[in-house]
């Protein structure tokens, strides 16, 4: 089975700004694909191109086998998109909203019906019906984006960013129906800046920025390859930090990388025992931290900052 | 799972790279290029649908303005102040100002939809993002636009019709059956109104940049395209500047519709209001790309 994005070498300049530069990838039916990066890595415009709302500059790009450039109708078909800004028709009810985004797929009225119906109870919207726009929540809204997403009954779901501004408990509810999505065999593809949310959610990842494509695989092997199995974070007071990074330089050796971090020295792959020791150098356990290495680590060590600013 | 990180395997170059060489002198989204965009296709209509299921979802609220704003401009202008006018053979000044009221006030209701509504459309609401997610191309949701724009100057002059004829027992402002033409007159000028105010918002940045537009367009041709008196005692060069308007031309051919006086000036008027349509649809169409695609 092919590929339902083949990107290669994808570039999309905007004046001398390189906001895509040279990217490749290829995702395939059925999984989650996920593209984590800061603001400005380039995931937006590359969904913007894959969405047929971009042109290209340079490369190749093909949905579901066709050509961005010269199947912009088909391609926009196929695919169902959910933006970052929720651009919900203020003065149409919610089912109304639907019914409108249906006509532009010239879905036939009485299968968009069903669907409206379908739409709204998986997103759990079935008594918001006839409401007003303005009288949703944030979350709400975005349901409702990803139900307005599914009208076409879509091969590729993309989701921009799908549960930034949202508090934690509708960013838990937006993952399940997501989740709930991909059993249903439906291939996603998503943006975030979030690392939780990554590894929540998506079988694949590329890890970009600057518009470029820094490292790509499943969560759990991008960590066990850049980050290791634990890392140590250490916060040393400034007198203590000569004697911690002396011990350290001395301990790890080949086993482990440290990364020094505005005030914070990250040991990547670092052994428990080491942790005990540096909390005997800084006698102040809080100052040591010994946990599980995660995505956030990954984009550390690859780029020498936080994800999350 | 895969175990170690894999760099993303290259695609293979096309499925068919014989089309995609052939196809490559830029047809890229449709865009003929010559034109430089692409011919708007049916789209365009289920763009103009959901601008109307908007107006119908708001209509007690749209429907009172149109009807309110001609009566008082018949009440003050022509009862009041045009008591005072007067004109040249035996016509009431409320029977001069007719046919322009049609015309400026589906002028207005043209503008507003194609500036404000649009404005907002664009760039406050996410509408145009929407819809260009959907199988919409822009040059659809500029053709949709247009479309509705000329809509509403065509709803707006059916009801300045029905004011009038709701009149005329007592002040004789129809005179003529042809008088029901200026309703696709104003749908036909409404073009134009429509296309130039797409036009005009693909330039702009902020809400107040439109009232521009308004001051240095609208009312211009609002008050000096003969709706409310001949241009016959100005300068030369007035009444030059009024003949480039669409406003004018939709003015003199509501002029021999309302009162039944046609003749074949008046076709040469309609053919004015024919002919700048595409050119403006075209600029229309071609900034608005350039300001939805970047």
């Amino acid at each position: 089975m092919s590929a339902i994005i083949q990107a290669t070498g994808l570039v999309r300049t905007f004046g001398d700004f390189r906001a895509v530069d040279g990217i490749d990838l290829a995702v395939e039916p059925g999984e989650v694909f996920g593209m984590l990066g800061p603001n400005g890595a380039g995931k937006t415009s590359t969904i913007r191109m894959i969405s047929c709302v971009l042109p290209i500059t340079a490369g190749s790009l093909f949905v579901d086998g066709l050509d961005v450039r010269l199947h912009d109708r088909e391609v926009k078909q196929r695919i169902g998109v959910a933006s970052q800004d929720d651009s919900l028709d203020e003065d149409l009810t919610v089912a109304k909203n639907l019914a409108v985004y249906a006509r532009y797929y010239g879905v036939p009225r009485d299968v968009a019906r069903a669907r409206i119906t379908e739409g709204l109870e998986l997103m759990q919207l079935a008594d918001r019906r006839d409401s007003r726009i303005d009288e949703l929540s944030g979350g709400m809204k975005r349901r409702l984006v990803l139900a307005r997403a599914l009208m076409n009954d879509p091969r590729l779901l993309v989701l921009d960013e799908p549960t930034t501004g949202l508090d934690p408990q509708a960013r838990h509810l937006v993952w399940r129906k997501v989740r709930l999505l991909r059993e249903r065999g439906v291939t996603i593809l998503l943006t975030t800046h979030y690392m939780d949310e990554a590894e929540q959610l998506c079988d694949r990842l590329m890890i970009m920025d600057h518009g470029r494509q820094l490292a790509a695989g499943s969560p759990r092997a991008l960590i066990e390859q850049h980050a290791g199995r634990d890392v140590m974070e250490v916060h040393p007071t400034e007198p203590d930090r000569a004697a911690v990074l002396a011990y350290l330089a001395n301990a790890i050796g080949e086993s482990g990388r440290i990364e020094e971090i505005e005030d914070v020295v990250y040991v990547f792959g670092a052994k428990e025992e080491q942790a005990h020791a540096v909390e005997a150098i800084v006698r102040d356990p809080y100052r040591v931290h010994f946990r599980r290495a995660n995505l956030e680590d990954v984009f550390l060590t690859l780029t020498g900052r936080a994800l999350v600013e | 799972m895969t175990t170690s990180t894999e760099r993303i395997t290259p695609p293979p170059a096309s499925p068919d790279p014989r089309v995609h060489a052939e196809a490559r002198p830029r047809r890229e989204w449709g865009v003929v290029p010559w034109l430089g965009v692409a011919i708007p296709g049916r789209q365009s209509i289920r763009v103009w649908q959901r601008n109307r299921d908007v107006f119908l979802q708001l209509w007690k609220a749209e429907f009172v303005p149109p009807l309110l704003e001609p009566l008082i401009m018949f009440a003050a202008l022509g009862l009041g102040l045009g008591t005072y006018v007067q004109l040249t053979g035996d016509v009431e000044y409320i029977q001069f100002l007719g046919p322009g009221v049609i015309a400026m006030f589906s002028m207005f209701a043209a503008v507003f939809e194609a500036l404000w509504g649009a404005y907002f459309r664009l760039d406050k609401q996410g509408t145009y993002a929407a819809i260009l997610a959907t199988p919409t191309r822009p040059e659809e949701i500029t053709a949709g636009e247009i479309l509705w724009a000329a809509s509403r100057g065509a709803l707006n002059a059916a009801m300045i019709m029905l004011v009038m004829l709701a009149l005329t027992p007592a002040y004789d402002l129809v005179s003529s059956p042809l008088a029901l033409l200026t309703v696709p007159v104003a749908f036909l000028a409404g073009l134009s109104f429509g296309a130039l105010g797409q036009a005009y918002v693909s330039q702009a940045r902020s809400v107040s940049q439109l009232t521009y537009f308004f001051s240095l367009l609208v009312m211009p041709m609002f008050w000096f395209s003969g709706g409310f008196f001949p241009l016959d005692e100005f300068p030369a060069w007035a009444s030059t500047a009024a003949w480039f308007t669409p406003l004018y031309h939709a003015v003199e051919v509501n002029r021999a519709l309302v009162t039944g006086n046609v003749g074949w000036s008046d076709l040469g008027h309609l053919a004015w209001l024919v002919i700048v349509v595409p050119p403006l649809v075209w600029l229309a169409l071609w900034t608005m790309r350039r300001r939805i695609v970047g």
